[in-house]
């Protein structure tokens, strides 16, 4: 009985006419968890969101919905719910008449429904506005509306699709905590999808990113973002430093890679070390800028001159290129490290990061 | 700014012509409606009677009901038809979908005198529909159909689908789902559909005088009947109240329109 995952996906495939949109994707997401599909546009995550909702039928493999499958159940008797990405609140009807709609078709009795959708206007707060038509709220009272619609059925697990995407940037952060809080609140499991990382890493407790139809990697947001297993999560998570390169010596836990053009980097060693090594990646904040004549402090020291420094508010993006290969670093110098060193563009300096920062990728 | 003058004369006095071109005969018609002159193309004073003529004409009265009777029925019967039409063409993926769209529009285009003619000989020498209400019924649905098809579809390329996929997220089946949403959603198009059908079935001329036989007479008929002996001012009577009613209707929705809108 133990450990039954809420939805579970075993080996999954749907192929619209041109495309297969989701290839053989098993995964588990857990009771109360935050579940997170990501990736870029076109890699299925929708899709795959859909088949969990039934609003598209799958070509292989089993959906299970608390253990059992759920292939054949239609979608408006499935105990799970979707915010939609337009929302798709029913524009002729009242915010309450909204959020009423499922207890009314569940035949819940008048009073209950009354006191539930009652309860759910506070949990949200938009007392007030129950009598207002979806074009008279404002982006974000729409939001809440949506989700107040579905969780207002008290689903098994509420699927939501990029429902942060309409929002302008301010707006996006302060529904994204709400939305977390609101999950917590509720104890209600979550399967998320999302093509923005930050949104991702910020909600999710398990991120899943997905790949032309494929999962390629999941773990905690945190592995995600600091270890990514491939070149292509490493640039989506915005590693922008990617070596292609290979393993030429292994010594007291610590790896020697020779990028294609000839670079030498240390890496510390991990659990993957033994497997294929295609490369590194390296996040721009985990890199120091220093001083040319500063003394070098172990590995991963290299010669460059800064050819860029752009303004991000938060930070500088510098990148500076190395006079050994040429090859282009970007780093994110923080606003208080720039103001202490004065660096300028065209300055000659030293770039350093630790085996640590070094992430191995293996595809 | 001379030139600019010059067109701040000529434009307002085309335009006024152009307006008097269009109203002068409809408003000579409804004045005379309501002269003494028995021919009804002279003011000779105020009166009300070809109005109690016009209403104790027992020709008049049966021809008026026809209209009405075949009017309503190609309302009812042609907006549903219509409308599941339009929904079945823009939902569904079935071959020959494109070739179905654009031939159901067509009847839109064809000129009556075609229709009207076809379908007589279809009635009479192929399946052999007695000529009269089923007749002039069938006739009339199958003109209408493709007007609520195309006002429908219009309104369908603008509406946001995942509307009916939130419903049955939410636990609704197909037939609560139609019910609840879509049909609310198309509710403006289908009453603007209606609103078409039934003054372009109620004023239908040609196709309706080819295939209504002997006897079956509908308003336009008896109004081009009656003309034959010149035109009485009954007929003046009868104009007046078809330019009426239209203008009554236009109103109500337009009143309608605004309420929906504050």
């Amino acid at each position: 009985m133990e450990n039954i995952p809420c939805v579970e996906l075993r080996n999954v495939v749907k192929r619209f006419p041109s495309v297969t949109a989701v290839d053989h994707v098993s995964l588990k997401v857990e009771q109360g968890k935050v579940f997170s599909l990501l990736g870029p546009s076109g890699c299925g995550k929708t899709t795959a969101l859909r088949l969990v909702a039934g609003l598209e039928t799958l070509d292989e493999g089993d959906i299970l919905i608390d253990g059992k499958v759920i292939n054949d159940v239609p979608a408006h008797k499935r105990e799970c719910n979707t915010v939609f990405q337009t929302l798709a609140l029913f524009p002729h009807m009242t915010a309450e008449q909204n959020v009423a709609y499922g207890l009314e078709r569940r035949k819940v009795p008048k009073n209950e429904i009354k006191r539930r959708v009652g309860e759910m206007f506070e949990l949200i707060q938009l007392g007030g506005m129950e009598k207002r038509r979806p074009s008279q709220l404002s982006g974000g009272q729409r939001q809440r509306i949506a989700l107040a619609r579905s969780l207002v059925l008290k689903p098994k697990i509420l699927l939501l699709d990029e429902p942060l995407a309409s929002l302008d940037r301010k707006l996006r952060k302060e529904m994204q905590v709400e939305l977390k809080e609101l999950q917590r609140e509720v104890g209600i499991t979550f399967l998320y999808v999302t093509h923005d990382q930050k949104v991702a890493l910020s909600i999710s407790d398990i991120i899943a990113v997905m790949v032309e139809g494929r999962l390629e990697q999941v773990g905690l947001a945190k592995e995600i973002y600091e270890t990514p297993r491939t070149k292509f999560i490493a640039d989506f998570m915005g590693a922008t430093n990617i070596f292609s390169g290979k393993v030429v010596a292994k010594t007291n836990g610590e790896l020697q890679l020779q990028t294609e053009k000839g670079l030498k980097v240390i890496a510390a060693e991990t659990k993957d070390s033994s497997k294929k090594i295609t490369g590194i990646s390296i996040h721009p904040e985990l890199i120091e800028i220093l001083p040319k004549n500063t003394g070098l402090k172990g590995d991963n020291n290299f010669k460059g001159k800064i050819v860029e420094m752009i303004y991000q508010g938060d930070f500088i993006e510098t990148k500076v290129c190395l006079d050994q290969t040429s090859e282009l670093v970007t780093v994110h110098l923080s606003s208080r490290q720039d103001r202490e060193a004065q660096f300028s563009p065209g300055e000659e300096v030293l770039v350093h990061w630790s085996p640590e920062s070094s992430n191995i990728l293996l595809g | 700014m001379k030139s600019w003058n010059k067109t701040g004369k000529i434009l307002p006095a085309v335009a006024t012509l152009v307006y008097l071109f269009m109203w002068a005969p409809v408003f000579i018609l409804v004045l005379f409606s309501f002269s003494n002159n028995k021919f009804g193309i002279k003011w000779e004073g105020f009166t009300l009677k070809w109005y109690a003529e016009l209403f104790n004409n027992v020709a008049v009265r049966n021809a008026l009901k026809m209209s009405l009777t075949v009017a309503i029925i190609t309302v009812v019967v042609a907006t549903i038809a219509g409308t599941l039409t339009a929904y079945g063409l823009y939902k569904y993926k079935f071959r020959g979908k494109r070739a179905l769209r654009t031939t159901i529009l067509l009847p839109i285009v064809m000129p009556y005198v075609v229709t009207g003619a076809a379908l007589l000989a279809f009635f009479t020498r192929i399946v052999h529909v007695p000529l009269g209400y089923p007749s002039i019924l069938i006739a009339h649905i199958s003109f209408s159909v493709p007007l609520a098809v195309f006002v429908v579809l219009g309104r369908m390329a603008r509406i946001d689908w995942t509307l009916e996929e939130a419903s049955a997220d939410l636990g609704a089946d197909r037939l609560t789902t139609w019910r609840k949403i879509t049909v609310p959603l198309l509710l403006p198009a289908i009453i603007a559909s209606a609103a078409l059908i039934f003054p372009w079935s109620f004023d239908d001329f040609t196709i309706t005088y080819f295939v209504a036989g002997v006897g079956s007479t509908t308003l336009p008929i008896y109004v081009f009947s009656q003309l034959r002996y010149g035109a009485t001012p009954v007929i003046n009577t009868i104009g007046t109240i078809f330019v009426t009613l239209p203008i009554i209707g236009l109103l109500l929705v337009s009143l309608l329109q605004k309420k929906e809108v504050t």
